[in-house]
C-alpha cells in the first residue's frame, strides 16, 4: 500500500495549536477546581 | 549477550547542546530530560521518606502491646506513609518517566509547556516540605488516615490546614502535569505518529492526564470543604448543623477510585513496552490493549462506592457497585491475556526488565483477585477496614506501580546514560524485592481474614506470628531497595558503553536516538520510515 509522506506543520501553527489546546484545558481545569470550590462555598453561605 | 554494546554510533551531542550548568540547568530547569530527572530523584527520596515510615508501622507491629511509638504517632504514620507513597512517589515518578519518554516516544523536541513543566515540578518539594512539617507542629501531623475522613480529620491540630494547603499544591502540580501532557501528545507528534501507531506508554499516559484533570479538583473541592467545616463555621460533614459525613465519603472516593488508576494505567503502559521486547515480538493485541485502558478508564468513574460498602447504602446502590466494580475484570483480563499472548512462542529472556515485568503480571493479578474478592458486597462485610484490604491494595501498588516503575527504570537507563547498569546486581535486586514483597504482604491476607482491623498499633496475640513474618518481610525488602539507588548512581558514573538500540528487541523511536540522547529529543522530525519501524505492533 503505498504511504503518502505526512508533511510538518509549519511552526507557527503548531504554536497556535499549542496554546489553544492548553487553554482550552487550562480553563477546563481551573473551571472544576475553582468552580467546584465556590460552588459548595456557596451553598454552605445560602 | 541481550543487549547491544556497539558504542560505533554514539555520538558526543554536548558539543552543541547549549544546556544551562550548574544549580541554574536545575532551578530553571525547561528541558523534558532535566525536569524528568529531578522527578525520579523527587520521587526516590520520597520512596525512602515513606518507606521509613512503613518501616515504623512493621516495627511497632513486630509484637503485640505498645513497644516504640506514641498511639497518635502511630496514626500518623500510616496516613503519612501514604500520602509519601502516593502522591510524592508514585505520581512523580509516572511524571518523571513522562517527561523523559514522551517527547522521545512521539518524536517532539520537548514538551509542548516547558516554563510551565519546570513550575509543576517546582511545587512538589515544597508541599511536601509543608506536609512533613506538620510532625513538628502542636497536634502532630494528619492521623485519620490518606482518606482524610472527618470528624476524624477535623480533630486535627495546626497540621491540619498545613496538610490541606500541601494536597491543594500536589493536585495543582499535578494539574499542570497532566494539562502539558495532553498538550505534548495531542499537538506535537511527528508528522505520521498516528494516535495507534503511539506507544502504549504514550497512550496509558494521555488516558491517565485527563482522568488527573477529571478527578484532581474533585479532591480539592473535598479538603477546602474540610477546610471550611474546621475554620469557617459551614457544616458540610458535621450531623448536627445537618451536614453528612458520609457525603465526605462519596467525594471523596469520586477521586479516590480513579486516582488508584491514575496509579496503575502507566503501569500497564510499561508492562506493555517491556514484554514484546524480552519476548522478541510485537505486542499480541495493540487496538485492544488502547480500548482496554479507555475502558478501565471510564468504569473507574461508577464504582467509587464499593469503599463504602458498610457504611450503609439501598440494596441496589450495592448491586450497581458490585456489578460495575466486577466489570473492571474484564478490560483487565484483557490486559493480562494479551501479555500473555505476546510471551506466547516468543523468544523470551530474561534481563531486569523483563524480570520486574513477569512479576508485576503475577503479582498484580493477585491483588487484582483479591480486589475481585472486595467487590463482592456480602464478603466485603467481613474484610472491610481489616488487613486483607491494606493486603490487597499493597499488591496492587508495590508489585504493581512500584516494580512497573523500577523495571521502566531499568528498560530506559541505559538509553539516558548511555551506558549498561550492572545487570547481576539489578537482578540480585529484583529476587530480594519480589521474595520479600511477597513475605511482607501475603501474610496479611490470613491477617484480614483473621479479623486483624487496620490502622491499629496494638493487637491481640494471636495475630503475632503472621505480624512477625510480615515486619521480617517488611525490614528486608526495604533494605533491599538500597540496591537500586546505587545501581543507577554506578550506571551514572559509567560502564559498559551501548549502542542506539540497548535491547535488541527493542522498538520505538526512543530507540533510534543516541544513547544519552541529545539534549533536545527530536530538533528534525524522524522520517515515516523511522515512525513506522518503530511502531511494530
Amino acid at each position: 500500500m503505498a504511504v503518502s509522506a505526512p508533511t510538518a506543520p509549519d511552526a507557527g501553527k503548531r504554536r497556535r495549536d499549542v496554546r489553544r489546546t492548553a487553554v482550552v484545558l487550562g480553563i477546563i481545569a481551573a473551571a472544576f477546581y475553582v468552580g467546584f470550590i465556590v460552588m459548595m462555598v456557596w451553598r454552605a453561605t445560602r | 549477550m541481550a543487549y547491544n554494546d556497539h558504542a560505533a554510533d554514539a555520538h558526543d551531542h554536548d558539543a552543541h547542546d547549549h544546556k544551562p550548568h550548574g544549580w541554574r540547568r536545575w532551578v530553571y530547569a525547561t528541558n523534558h530530560k532535566d525536569i524528568g530527572t529531578m522527578y525520579l530523584v523527587f520521587a526516590g527520596i520520597s520512596f525512602f521518606i515513606g518507606g521509613s515510615m512503613a518501616m515504623l508501622i512493621r516495627l511497632e507491629l513486630f509484637k503485640p502491646g505498645m513497644q516504640f511509638l506514641d498511639p497518635q504517632f502511630f496514626n500518623s504514620m500510616t496516613t503519612m506513609h501514604a500520602l509519601e507513597m502516593i502522591f510524592g512517589a508514585v505520581m512523580p515518578a509516572w511524571t518523571g518517566l513522562a517527561n523523559w519518554m514522551i517527547p522521545m516516544q512521539v518524536g517532539a523536541p520537548d514538551m509542548a509547556l516547558p516554563r510551565l513543566n519546570n513550575f509543576s515540578f517546582w511545587i512538589l518539594p515544597f508541599a511536601f516540605t509543608l506536609l512533613l512539617a506538620t510532625l513538628f507542629v502542636p497536634g502532630g501531623g494528619p492521623a485519620g488516615g490518606w482518606t482524610m475522613y472527618p470528624p476524624l480529620m477535623l480533630q486535627g491540630g495546626a497540621g491540619f490546614p498545613m496538610t490541606i494547603f500541601a494536597i491543594h499544591m500536589m493536585g495543582i502540580s499535578s494539574i499542570l502535569g497532566a494539562i502539558n501532557v495532553v498538550v505534548t501528545i495531542m499537538n506535537l507528534r511527528a508528522p505520521g505518529m498516528t494516535l495507534l501507531r503511539m506507544p502504549l506508554f504514550v497512550w496509558t499516559w494521555l488516558i491517565t492526564a485527563y482522568l488527573l484533570i477529571a478527578v484532581m479538583p474533585v479532591l480539592a473541592g473535598a479538603v477546602t470543604m474540610l477546610l471550611t467545616d474546621h475554620f469557617f463555621g459551614t457544616t458540610f460533614f458535621t450531623a448536627a448543623g445537618g451536614g453528612d459525613p458520609v457525603m465526605f465519603q462519596h467525594i471523596f472516593w469520586f477521586f479516590g477510585h480513579p486516582e488508584v488508576y491514575i496509579l496503575i494505567l502507566p503501569a500497564f503502559g510499561i508492562v506493555s513496552e517491556i514484554i514484546p521486547t524480552f519476548s522478541r515480538k510485537p505486542l499480541f493485541g495493540y487496538e485492544a490493549m488502547v480500548y482496554a485502558t479507555a475502558s478501565i478508564a471510564f468504569l473507574s468513574f461508577i464504582v467509587w462506592a464499593h469503599h463504602m460498602f458498610t457504611v450503609g447504602m439501598p440494596l441496589a446502590g450495592q448491586l450497581f457497585f458490585m456489578l460495575s466494580t466486577m466489570l473492571i475484570a474484564i478490560p483487565t483480563g484483557v490486559k493480562v491475556f494479551n501479555w500473555t499472548a505476546t510471551m506466547y512462542k516468543g523468544s523470551l529472556s530474561f534481563e531486569p526488565p523483563m524480570l520486574f515485568a513477569l512479576s508485576f503480571l503475577f503479582l498484580f493479578t493477585i491483588g487484582g483477585l483479591s480486589g475481585l474478592m472486595l467487590a463482592i458486597v456480602p464478603a466485603d462485610y467481613q474484610y472491610q477496614d481489616t488487613y486483607f484490604v491494606v493486603a490487597h491494595f499493597h499488591y496492587v501498588l508495590v508489585p504493581g506501580a512500584v516494580f512497573a516503575i523500577m523495571g521502566g527504570i531499568y528498560y530506559w537507563l541505559p538509553k539516558w546514560t548511555g551506558n549498561m547498569y550492572d545487570q547481576t546486581l539489578a537482578k540480585w535486586h529484583f529476587w530480594l524485592s519480589t521474595i520479600f514483597v511477597n513475605v511482607l504482604f501475603f501474610p496479611q491476607h490470613f491477617l484480614g481474614l483473621a479479623g486483624m482491623p487496620r490502622r491499629i498499633p496494638d493487637y491481640a496475640v494471636q495475630f503475632t506470628d503472621w505480624n512477625q513474618v510480615s515486619s521480617i518481610g517488611g525490614f528486608a525488602f526495604g533494605l533491599s531497595q538500597f540496591l537500586f539507588p546505587y545501581i543507577i548512581w554506578k550506571c551514572v558514573r559509567g560502564g559498559v558503553r551501548i549502542g542506539n538500540r540497548a535491547w535488541e528487541g527493542a522498538h520505538g523511536l526512543e530507540w533510534e536516538l543516541p544513547s544519552p540522547p541529545p539534549f533536545h529529543s527530536w530538533t528534525e522530525p524522524p522520517s515515516l520510515a523511522l515512525i513506522q519501524r518503530g511502531a511494530a505492533h
